[in-house]
Protein backbone atom coordinates (compact mmCIF):
# COMPACT_ATOMS: atom_id res chain seq x y z
CA UNK A 1 0.00 0.00 0.00
CA UNK A 2 2.72 2.42 1.10
CA UNK A 3 4.80 1.38 -1.85
CA UNK A 4 2.10 1.94 -4.41
CA UNK A 5 1.48 5.36 -2.90
CA UNK A 6 5.14 6.20 -3.27
CA UNK A 7 5.03 4.95 -6.76
CA UNK A 8 2.09 7.06 -7.73
CA UNK A 9 3.60 10.11 -6.07
CA UNK A 10 6.74 9.46 -8.05
CA UNK A 11 4.88 9.02 -11.29
CA UNK A 12 2.80 12.08 -10.54
CA UNK A 13 5.90 14.15 -9.94
CA UNK A 14 7.20 13.06 -13.29
CA UNK A 15 4.00 14.21 -14.94
CA UNK A 16 3.84 17.48 -13.03
CA UNK A 17 7.48 18.34 -13.71
CA UNK A 18 7.36 17.59 -17.43
CA UNK A 19 6.16 21.04 -18.42
CA UNK A 20 8.58 22.91 -16.10
CA UNK A 21 11.41 20.90 -17.65
CA UNK A 22 10.54 22.50 -20.96
CA UNK A 23 11.37 25.90 -19.47
CA UNK A 24 14.88 24.82 -18.55
CA UNK A 25 15.25 23.26 -21.97
CA UNK A 26 14.03 26.47 -23.56
CA UNK A 27 16.54 28.61 -21.65
CA UNK A 28 19.39 26.36 -22.74
CA UNK A 29 18.26 26.03 -26.33
CA UNK A 30 17.72 29.76 -26.63
CA UNK A 31 21.13 30.68 -25.26
CA UNK A 32 23.55 28.04 -26.60
CA UNK A 33 23.12 28.82 -30.32
CA UNK A 34 23.49 32.55 -29.59
CA UNK A 35 26.35 32.15 -27.15
CA UNK A 36 28.41 29.99 -29.50
CA UNK A 37 29.07 32.49 -32.30
CA UNK A 38 29.44 35.31 -29.77
CA UNK A 39 32.04 33.26 -27.89
CA UNK A 40 33.96 32.53 -31.11
CA UNK A 41 34.03 36.25 -31.93
CA UNK A 42 35.23 37.09 -28.42
CA UNK A 43 37.96 34.45 -28.63
CA UNK A 44 39.14 35.81 -31.96
CA UNK A 45 38.99 39.30 -30.46
CA UNK A 46 41.10 38.28 -27.51
CA UNK A 47 43.68 36.64 -29.78
CA UNK A 48 43.65 39.62 -32.13
CA UNK A 49 46.87 41.60 -32.59
CA UNK A 50 44.67 44.71 -32.54
CA UNK A 51 45.09 46.20 -29.05
CA UNK A 52 41.57 47.61 -28.83
CA UNK A 53 39.76 44.42 -29.89
CA UNK A 54 41.92 42.39 -27.58
CA UNK A 55 41.41 44.71 -24.61
CA UNK A 56 37.63 44.90 -25.04
CA UNK A 57 37.33 41.11 -25.37
CA UNK A 58 39.63 40.49 -22.42
CA UNK A 59 37.67 42.95 -20.30
CA UNK A 60 34.37 41.37 -21.21
CA UNK A 61 35.57 37.84 -20.57
CA UNK A 62 37.12 38.88 -17.27
CA UNK A 63 33.96 40.63 -16.07
CA UNK A 64 31.59 37.79 -16.86
CA UNK A 65 33.90 35.00 -15.83
CA UNK A 66 34.96 36.77 -12.70
CA UNK A 67 31.52 37.47 -11.24
CA UNK A 68 28.79 35.07 -10.14
CA UNK A 69 26.00 34.33 -12.61
CA UNK A 70 23.56 34.92 -9.76
CA UNK A 71 24.68 38.52 -9.40
CA UNK A 72 24.72 39.00 -13.17
CA UNK A 73 21.03 38.12 -13.23
CA UNK A 74 20.24 40.63 -10.47
CA UNK A 75 22.35 43.38 -12.03
CA UNK A 76 20.87 42.87 -15.45
CA UNK A 77 17.33 42.82 -14.11
CA UNK A 78 17.81 46.03 -12.11
CA UNK A 79 19.40 47.78 -15.09
CA UNK A 80 16.47 46.71 -17.26
CA UNK A 81 14.07 47.99 -14.60
CA UNK A 82 15.89 51.30 -14.35
CA UNK A 83 15.64 51.79 -18.09
CA UNK A 84 11.98 50.83 -18.12
CA UNK A 85 10.36 54.28 -17.82
CA UNK A 86 12.82 56.17 -19.95
CA UNK A 87 13.58 53.70 -22.73
CA UNK A 88 11.57 50.50 -22.94
CA UNK A 89 8.14 52.02 -22.34
CA UNK A 90 8.46 54.80 -24.93
CA UNK A 91 9.67 52.22 -27.41
CA UNK A 92 6.78 49.98 -26.44
CA UNK A 93 8.98 46.95 -25.80
CA UNK A 94 8.83 46.96 -21.99
CA UNK A 95 6.94 43.66 -21.89
CA UNK A 96 9.61 41.92 -23.88
CA UNK A 97 12.64 43.47 -22.20
CA UNK A 98 11.51 42.63 -18.66
CA UNK A 99 10.12 39.19 -19.44
CA UNK A 100 12.12 36.29 -17.97
CA UNK A 101 11.74 34.37 -21.20
CA UNK A 102 13.80 37.11 -22.83
CA UNK A 103 15.99 38.25 -19.94
CA UNK A 104 16.88 34.71 -18.89
CA UNK A 105 18.47 33.67 -22.17
CA UNK A 106 19.91 37.18 -22.52
CA UNK A 107 21.97 36.92 -19.34
CA UNK A 108 22.83 33.29 -20.01
CA UNK A 109 24.19 34.25 -23.44
CA UNK A 110 26.30 37.01 -21.90
CA UNK A 111 27.63 34.58 -19.33
CA UNK A 112 28.24 31.47 -21.42
CA UNK A 113 29.90 33.43 -24.19
CA UNK A 114 32.56 34.63 -21.73
CA UNK A 115 33.28 31.11 -20.47
CA UNK A 116 33.16 29.55 -23.93
CA UNK A 117 35.31 32.36 -25.32
CA UNK A 118 38.06 31.41 -22.90
CA UNK A 119 37.77 27.79 -24.05
CA UNK A 120 37.95 28.77 -27.72
CA UNK A 121 40.78 31.18 -27.03
CA UNK A 122 42.80 28.40 -25.47
CA UNK A 123 42.07 26.17 -28.45
CA UNK A 124 42.94 28.95 -30.85
CA UNK A 125 46.36 29.27 -29.23
CA UNK A 126 47.08 25.57 -29.71
CA UNK A 127 46.08 25.26 -33.36
CA UNK A 128 49.16 23.67 -35.02
CA UNK A 129 51.28 26.59 -36.25
CA UNK A 130 52.74 24.59 -39.10
CA UNK A 131 49.33 23.92 -40.60
CA UNK A 132 48.45 27.61 -40.48
CA UNK A 133 51.78 28.46 -42.01
CA UNK A 134 51.27 25.95 -44.82
CA UNK A 135 47.93 27.55 -45.68
CA UNK A 136 49.58 30.98 -45.74
CA UNK A 137 52.45 29.66 -47.82
CA UNK A 138 50.02 28.56 -50.52
CA UNK A 139 48.63 32.06 -50.95
CA UNK A 140 45.37 31.59 -49.06
CA UNK A 141 43.58 34.70 -47.86
CA UNK A 142 43.20 35.27 -44.13
CA UNK A 143 39.58 34.19 -44.32
CA UNK A 144 40.50 30.94 -46.11
CA UNK A 145 43.29 30.21 -43.65
CA UNK A 146 40.76 30.60 -40.86
CA UNK A 147 38.06 28.54 -42.52
CA UNK A 148 40.24 25.73 -43.77
CA UNK A 149 42.78 25.34 -40.99
CA UNK A 150 42.13 27.41 -37.87
CA UNK A 151 38.40 26.80 -37.47
CA UNK A 152 38.30 22.98 -37.71
CA UNK A 153 41.34 22.63 -35.46
CA UNK A 154 39.97 25.08 -32.93
CA UNK A 155 36.61 23.33 -32.82
CA UNK A 156 38.22 19.94 -32.35
CA UNK A 157 40.53 21.13 -29.58
CA UNK A 158 37.79 23.05 -27.77
CA UNK A 159 35.03 20.48 -28.07
CA UNK A 160 35.42 18.41 -24.86
CA UNK A 161 35.64 21.55 -22.73
CA UNK A 162 32.81 23.18 -24.65
CA UNK A 163 30.62 20.13 -24.00
CA UNK A 164 31.18 20.76 -20.31
CA UNK A 165 30.23 24.38 -20.73
CA UNK A 166 26.98 23.45 -22.49
CA UNK A 167 25.99 21.12 -19.66
CA UNK A 168 26.96 23.69 -17.04
CA UNK A 169 24.87 26.24 -18.84
CA UNK A 170 21.93 23.89 -18.92
CA UNK A 171 22.21 23.37 -15.18
CA UNK A 172 22.62 27.12 -14.65
CA UNK A 173 19.16 27.66 -16.13
CA UNK A 174 17.87 26.87 -12.62
CA UNK A 175 19.08 30.32 -11.55
CA UNK A 176 16.78 32.18 -13.93
CA UNK A 177 13.68 32.03 -11.72
CA UNK A 178 15.69 32.41 -8.54
CA UNK A 179 16.36 35.97 -9.57
CA UNK A 180 13.67 36.95 -12.06
CA UNK A 181 9.94 37.17 -11.34
CA UNK A 182 7.80 34.15 -12.09
CA UNK A 183 4.96 35.11 -14.38
CA UNK A 184 1.71 33.14 -14.01
CA UNK A 185 2.39 29.42 -14.15
CA UNK A 186 5.66 29.83 -16.06
CA UNK A 187 7.80 27.83 -13.67
CA UNK A 188 10.95 25.84 -14.25
CA UNK A 189 12.00 22.60 -12.60
CA UNK A 190 13.43 24.23 -9.48
CA UNK A 191 10.38 26.46 -8.95
CA UNK A 192 7.96 23.65 -9.34
CA UNK A 193 9.97 21.22 -7.23
CA UNK A 194 10.18 23.84 -4.42
CA UNK A 195 6.48 24.40 -4.69
CA UNK A 196 5.81 20.68 -4.37
CA UNK A 197 8.26 20.52 -1.47
CA UNK A 198 6.45 23.26 0.41
CA UNK A 199 3.27 21.17 0.30
CA UNK A 200 4.57 18.01 1.94
CA UNK A 201 8.23 18.65 2.87
CA UNK A 202 9.29 15.58 0.91
CA UNK A 203 12.66 16.92 -0.18
CA UNK A 204 13.95 13.66 -1.46
CA UNK A 205 11.14 12.81 -3.81
CA UNK A 206 10.51 16.12 -5.52
CA UNK A 207 14.08 17.20 -6.00
CA UNK A 208 15.10 13.72 -7.10
CA UNK A 209 12.54 13.81 -9.87
CA UNK A 210 13.75 17.28 -10.84
CA UNK A 211 17.31 15.96 -10.89
CA UNK A 212 16.13 13.04 -13.00
CA UNK A 213 14.98 15.45 -15.67
CA UNK A 214 18.34 17.17 -15.60
CA UNK A 215 20.10 13.84 -15.89
CA UNK A 216 17.90 12.84 -18.79
CA UNK A 217 18.44 16.00 -20.78
CA UNK A 218 22.14 16.04 -19.92
CA UNK A 219 22.61 12.54 -21.29
CA UNK A 220 21.06 13.73 -24.53
CA UNK A 221 23.53 16.63 -24.66
CA UNK A 222 26.41 14.25 -23.94
CA UNK A 223 25.26 11.93 -26.69
CA UNK A 224 24.96 14.67 -29.29
CA UNK A 225 28.27 16.23 -28.26
CA UNK A 226 29.85 12.78 -28.38
CA UNK A 227 28.75 12.28 -31.97
CA UNK A 228 30.24 15.63 -32.82
CA UNK A 229 33.43 14.74 -30.98
CA UNK A 230 33.74 11.57 -33.02
CA UNK A 231 33.18 13.51 -36.21
CA UNK A 232 35.81 16.11 -35.31
CA UNK A 233 38.34 13.39 -34.52
CA UNK A 234 37.68 11.18 -37.51
CA UNK A 235 41.12 11.89 -38.95
CA UNK A 236 42.74 10.64 -35.75
CA UNK A 237 40.58 7.60 -35.03
CA UNK A 238 39.78 6.76 -38.63
CA UNK A 239 36.19 6.25 -37.55
CA UNK A 240 33.47 7.56 -39.82
CA UNK A 241 30.42 9.12 -38.19
CA UNK A 242 27.05 9.72 -39.77
CA UNK A 243 25.70 13.06 -38.68
CA UNK A 244 22.05 13.81 -39.28
CA UNK A 245 22.85 17.38 -39.99
CA UNK A 246 26.12 18.42 -41.55
CA UNK A 247 26.50 21.95 -42.78
CA UNK A 248 29.45 22.87 -45.00
CA UNK A 249 31.23 24.82 -42.28
CA UNK A 250 31.72 21.73 -40.15
CA UNK A 251 34.26 20.15 -42.51
CA UNK B 1 69.80 18.71 -68.53
CA UNK B 2 69.16 21.57 -66.14
CA UNK B 3 71.96 23.61 -67.66
CA UNK B 4 70.45 23.30 -71.11
CA UNK B 5 67.20 24.60 -69.69
CA UNK B 6 68.86 27.75 -68.44
CA UNK B 7 70.16 28.55 -71.87
CA UNK B 8 66.79 27.98 -73.47
CA UNK B 9 64.91 30.23 -71.06
CA UNK B 10 64.82 34.00 -71.19
CA UNK B 11 67.38 35.79 -69.12
CA UNK B 12 65.10 37.46 -66.57
CA UNK B 13 65.37 35.47 -63.36
CA UNK B 14 62.11 34.01 -62.06
CA UNK B 15 63.16 35.13 -58.66
CA UNK B 16 65.70 37.64 -57.52
CA UNK B 17 66.49 38.24 -53.87
CA UNK B 18 68.62 41.29 -53.21
CA UNK B 19 70.59 42.04 -50.10
CA UNK B 20 68.21 40.36 -47.64
CA UNK B 21 68.66 41.29 -43.99
CA UNK B 22 66.75 39.84 -41.07
CA UNK B 23 67.14 40.15 -37.35
CA UNK B 24 65.29 38.55 -34.47
CA UNK B 25 65.73 40.96 -31.58
CA UNK B 26 69.46 41.39 -31.11
CA UNK B 27 70.33 38.41 -33.25
CA UNK B 28 71.18 39.28 -36.83
CA UNK B 29 70.25 36.12 -38.70
CA UNK B 30 70.67 37.31 -42.28
CA UNK B 31 73.31 39.85 -43.17
CA UNK B 32 72.80 40.67 -46.80
CA UNK B 33 72.07 37.62 -48.92
CA UNK B 34 71.32 37.80 -52.62
CA UNK B 35 70.21 35.11 -54.98
CA UNK B 36 68.97 34.75 -58.52
CA UNK B 37 66.97 31.78 -59.69
CA UNK B 38 66.37 31.15 -63.38
CA UNK B 39 63.83 28.77 -64.78
CA UNK B 40 65.08 25.21 -64.41
CA UNK B 41 67.60 26.06 -61.71
CA UNK B 42 68.06 23.69 -58.83
CA UNK B 43 69.77 25.67 -56.11
CA UNK B 44 70.83 23.96 -52.95
CA UNK B 45 71.63 25.82 -49.78
CA UNK B 46 73.86 24.20 -47.22
CA UNK B 47 75.31 25.35 -43.97
CA UNK B 48 75.36 24.44 -40.32
CA UNK B 49 72.27 25.01 -38.21
CA UNK B 50 71.87 28.64 -37.27
CA UNK B 51 73.53 29.80 -40.47
CA UNK B 52 70.24 31.36 -41.60
CA UNK B 53 69.45 29.12 -44.56
CA UNK B 54 65.92 28.22 -43.44
CA UNK B 55 65.20 31.82 -42.48
CA UNK B 56 66.37 32.95 -45.89
CA UNK B 57 64.12 30.40 -47.58
CA UNK B 58 61.18 31.63 -45.50
CA UNK B 59 61.94 35.20 -46.52
CA UNK B 60 61.43 34.23 -50.14
CA UNK B 61 57.69 33.66 -49.70
CA UNK B 62 57.49 36.17 -46.86
CA UNK B 63 56.65 33.72 -44.09
CA UNK B 64 59.42 35.77 -42.53
CA UNK B 65 59.46 39.49 -43.29
CA UNK B 66 62.94 40.66 -44.26
CA UNK B 67 64.01 43.88 -42.54
CA UNK B 68 65.85 45.03 -45.61
CA UNK B 69 66.25 43.94 -49.20
CA UNK B 70 64.21 43.40 -52.31
CA UNK B 71 62.28 40.44 -53.66
CA UNK B 72 61.69 40.56 -57.38
CA UNK B 73 59.39 37.99 -58.89
CA UNK B 74 59.66 37.76 -62.65
CA UNK B 75 60.82 41.38 -62.89
CA UNK B 76 58.08 42.58 -60.57
CA UNK B 77 59.35 43.86 -57.19
CA UNK B 78 57.29 43.13 -54.07
CA UNK B 79 56.03 46.34 -52.46
CA UNK B 80 56.81 46.98 -48.84
CA UNK B 81 55.79 49.65 -46.38
CA UNK B 82 57.35 50.69 -43.12
CA UNK B 83 55.28 51.83 -40.15
CA UNK B 84 56.25 54.36 -37.49
CA UNK B 85 57.97 51.69 -35.39
CA UNK B 86 60.19 50.90 -38.36
CA UNK B 87 58.51 47.53 -38.79
CA UNK B 88 58.27 46.41 -42.34
CA UNK B 89 55.22 44.78 -43.85
CA UNK B 90 53.90 43.99 -47.29
CA UNK B 91 52.11 46.92 -48.86
CA UNK B 92 49.84 44.76 -50.96
CA UNK B 93 48.49 41.49 -49.56
CA UNK B 94 47.18 40.51 -52.98
CA UNK B 95 50.70 40.70 -54.36
CA UNK B 96 52.02 38.53 -51.54
CA UNK B 97 49.29 35.95 -52.08
CA UNK B 98 50.15 35.95 -55.76
CA UNK B 99 53.83 35.40 -54.96
CA UNK B 100 52.97 32.55 -52.61
CA UNK B 101 50.72 30.84 -55.12
CA UNK B 102 53.52 30.97 -57.70
CA UNK B 103 56.34 29.85 -55.42
CA UNK B 104 55.12 27.04 -53.18
CA UNK B 105 56.83 25.38 -50.27
CA UNK B 106 57.56 21.97 -48.83
CA UNK B 107 58.21 21.97 -45.09
CA UNK B 108 60.49 19.96 -42.87
CA UNK B 109 57.55 18.81 -40.74
CA UNK B 110 55.30 18.26 -43.81
CA UNK B 111 52.59 20.50 -42.31
CA UNK B 112 49.82 18.66 -44.08
CA UNK B 113 46.34 19.69 -42.99
CA UNK B 114 45.66 16.83 -40.66
CA UNK B 115 41.85 16.90 -40.79
CA UNK B 116 41.74 16.70 -44.58
CA UNK B 117 42.34 13.63 -46.70
CA UNK B 118 45.45 13.48 -48.85
CA UNK B 119 43.50 14.37 -51.98
CA UNK B 120 41.81 17.27 -50.17
CA UNK B 121 45.22 18.45 -49.00
CA UNK B 122 46.39 18.56 -52.60
CA UNK B 123 43.26 20.17 -54.05
CA UNK B 124 42.43 22.73 -51.36
CA UNK B 125 44.82 25.48 -52.46
CA UNK B 126 44.07 25.14 -56.21
CA UNK B 127 40.35 25.38 -55.37
CA UNK B 128 40.61 28.30 -52.94
CA UNK B 129 43.42 30.27 -54.46
CA UNK B 130 43.32 29.46 -58.17
CA UNK B 131 39.54 29.04 -58.20
CA UNK B 132 39.61 25.67 -59.90
CA UNK B 133 36.37 23.68 -59.82
CA UNK B 134 36.41 20.66 -57.54
CA UNK B 135 36.30 18.06 -60.36
CA UNK B 136 39.12 19.84 -62.18
CA UNK B 137 41.17 20.02 -59.00
CA UNK B 138 40.49 16.37 -58.23
CA UNK B 139 41.77 15.29 -61.65
CA UNK B 140 44.82 17.46 -61.23
CA UNK B 141 45.37 16.26 -57.68
CA UNK B 142 45.14 12.59 -58.63
CA UNK B 143 47.64 13.15 -61.44
CA UNK B 144 50.16 14.59 -59.00
CA UNK B 145 49.51 11.92 -56.38
CA UNK B 146 50.15 9.39 -59.13
CA UNK B 147 53.38 11.17 -59.92
CA UNK B 148 54.70 10.93 -56.38
CA UNK B 149 53.45 7.35 -56.14
CA UNK B 150 50.70 7.59 -53.52
CA UNK B 151 47.53 7.71 -55.62
CA UNK B 152 46.18 4.77 -53.61
CA UNK B 153 46.32 6.94 -50.46
CA UNK B 154 44.06 9.67 -51.86
CA UNK B 155 41.31 9.10 -49.27
CA UNK B 156 43.61 8.49 -46.32
CA UNK B 157 44.22 11.02 -43.58
CA UNK B 158 47.84 12.13 -43.11
CA UNK B 159 47.98 10.62 -39.62
CA UNK B 160 47.71 7.14 -41.08
CA UNK B 161 50.71 7.45 -43.36
CA UNK B 162 54.46 7.12 -42.92
CA UNK B 163 56.61 10.23 -42.86
CA UNK B 164 57.92 9.49 -46.34
CA UNK B 165 54.42 9.17 -47.72
CA UNK B 166 53.36 12.35 -45.96
CA UNK B 167 56.28 14.27 -47.39
CA UNK B 168 55.50 12.95 -50.88
CA UNK B 169 51.91 14.12 -50.38
CA UNK B 170 53.27 17.51 -49.38
CA UNK B 171 55.31 17.58 -52.58
CA UNK B 172 52.19 16.72 -54.59
CA UNK B 173 50.45 19.58 -52.80
CA UNK B 174 53.25 21.95 -53.82
CA UNK B 175 53.13 20.69 -57.42
CA UNK B 176 49.35 20.98 -57.71
CA UNK B 177 49.64 24.76 -57.69
CA UNK B 178 51.74 24.39 -60.85
CA UNK B 179 54.21 26.87 -59.42
CA UNK B 180 57.12 28.57 -61.10
CA UNK B 181 59.42 27.40 -58.34
CA UNK B 182 59.24 25.20 -55.25
CA UNK B 183 61.02 25.88 -51.98
CA UNK B 184 62.15 22.84 -49.99
CA UNK B 185 62.93 23.46 -46.33
CA UNK B 186 65.01 20.47 -45.23
CA UNK B 187 62.51 18.04 -46.75
CA UNK B 188 64.15 14.89 -45.41
CA UNK B 189 65.39 16.04 -42.02
CA UNK B 190 62.34 14.83 -40.10
CA UNK B 191 62.31 11.42 -41.74
CA UNK B 192 63.57 8.07 -40.54
CA UNK B 193 66.76 7.19 -42.41
CA UNK B 194 65.11 4.41 -44.39
CA UNK B 195 62.40 6.78 -45.65
CA UNK B 196 64.75 9.50 -46.88
CA UNK B 197 65.48 7.86 -50.21
CA UNK B 198 61.85 7.60 -51.37
CA UNK B 199 61.47 11.36 -50.96
CA UNK B 200 64.81 12.14 -52.59
CA UNK B 201 63.85 9.99 -55.58
CA UNK B 202 60.79 12.15 -56.13
CA UNK B 203 62.72 15.42 -55.80
CA UNK B 204 65.44 14.11 -58.11
CA UNK B 205 62.89 13.30 -60.76
CA UNK B 206 61.39 16.79 -60.49
CA UNK B 207 64.85 18.23 -60.99
CA UNK B 208 65.33 16.13 -64.12
CA UNK B 209 62.04 17.41 -65.47
CA UNK B 210 63.31 20.96 -65.13
CA UNK B 211 61.31 22.07 -62.08
CA UNK B 212 62.84 25.18 -60.57
CA UNK B 213 63.74 24.45 -56.98
CA UNK B 214 65.52 26.00 -54.06
CA UNK B 215 66.44 23.33 -51.56
CA UNK B 216 67.76 23.74 -48.05
CA UNK B 217 69.30 20.41 -47.25
CA UNK B 218 71.69 18.40 -45.16
CA UNK B 219 71.92 15.68 -47.80
CA UNK B 220 75.31 16.59 -49.26
CA UNK B 221 75.40 13.96 -51.98
CA UNK B 222 71.93 15.02 -53.06
CA UNK B 223 73.01 18.66 -53.23
CA UNK B 224 76.11 17.73 -55.23
CA UNK B 225 74.37 15.44 -57.73
CA UNK B 226 71.10 17.23 -58.32
CA UNK B 227 71.67 20.96 -58.11
CA UNK B 228 73.30 23.20 -60.66
CA UNK B 229 74.13 25.88 -58.12
CA UNK B 230 75.09 25.59 -54.50
CA UNK B 231 75.29 28.18 -51.75
CA UNK B 232 77.13 27.75 -48.51
CA UNK B 233 75.79 30.00 -45.78
CA UNK B 234 77.69 30.91 -42.68
CA UNK B 235 76.48 33.31 -39.98
CA UNK B 236 73.92 34.95 -42.19
CA UNK B 237 76.13 35.47 -45.20
CA UNK B 238 76.98 33.56 -48.33
CA UNK B 239 80.45 32.26 -47.61
CA UNK B 240 80.86 30.50 -50.91
CA UNK B 241 78.73 29.81 -53.95
CA UNK B 242 79.10 28.23 -57.33
CA UNK B 243 78.97 25.03 -59.28
CA UNK B 244 78.26 22.18 -56.86
CA UNK B 245 80.82 19.85 -58.39
CA UNK B 246 83.56 22.39 -57.74
CA UNK B 247 82.18 23.58 -54.45
CA UNK B 248 82.16 20.11 -53.00
CA UNK B 249 85.42 18.85 -54.52
CA UNK B 250 87.55 21.90 -53.95
CA UNK B 251 86.06 24.22 -51.35
CA UNK B 252 87.96 27.48 -51.14
CA UNK B 253 87.00 28.84 -47.74
CA UNK B 254 88.23 27.12 -44.64
CA UNK B 255 84.71 27.26 -43.16
CA UNK B 256 83.30 25.22 -46.02
CA UNK B 257 86.21 22.80 -45.84
CA UNK B 258 85.50 22.34 -42.17
CA UNK B 259 81.76 22.03 -42.72
CA UNK B 260 82.14 19.49 -45.50
CA UNK B 261 84.61 17.36 -43.64
CA UNK B 262 82.23 17.09 -40.69
CA UNK B 263 79.10 16.72 -42.83
CA UNK B 264 80.48 14.09 -45.18
CA UNK B 265 82.04 12.04 -42.39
Amino acid sequence: MFETLQQTAFVQDIIILAKPALFNLYFALASIPMGFPFAVLLAIGKASPNRLFSLVSRGYIYAFRGSPLFIQFFMCYSIMLALNQSVWKPLGINHIMLHPLFLGPFVLVLNTSAYAAEIFYGALKTVPKGEVEAAQAYGMSRWNVFRIVTWPNMLRLAWPAYTNEMVFLFHATTLVYFTLPVINEQKDLMNKASELFERDYNVFLHFSVAALYFLLISIFIFWLAGLMQKHLNRHITGEKVRLFFKPRYLR
Amino acid sequence: MTKINIILMSNTPILKMQNIHKRFGDLEVLRGISLEAYSGDVISMIGSSGSGKSTFLRCINLLEMPDQGEIILDGDPIQFKTDKNDTRSAANTGQVQNLRSRITMVFQQFNLWSHLTILENVTEAPIRVQKLSRPEANDLGMAFLEKVGIADKADTYPGFMSGGQQQRAAIARALAMQPEAILFDEPTSALDPELVEEVLVVIRRLAEEGTTMIVVTHEMSFARDVSNKALFLHQGKIEEEGDPAELFSSPKSSRLQQFLSSAMA
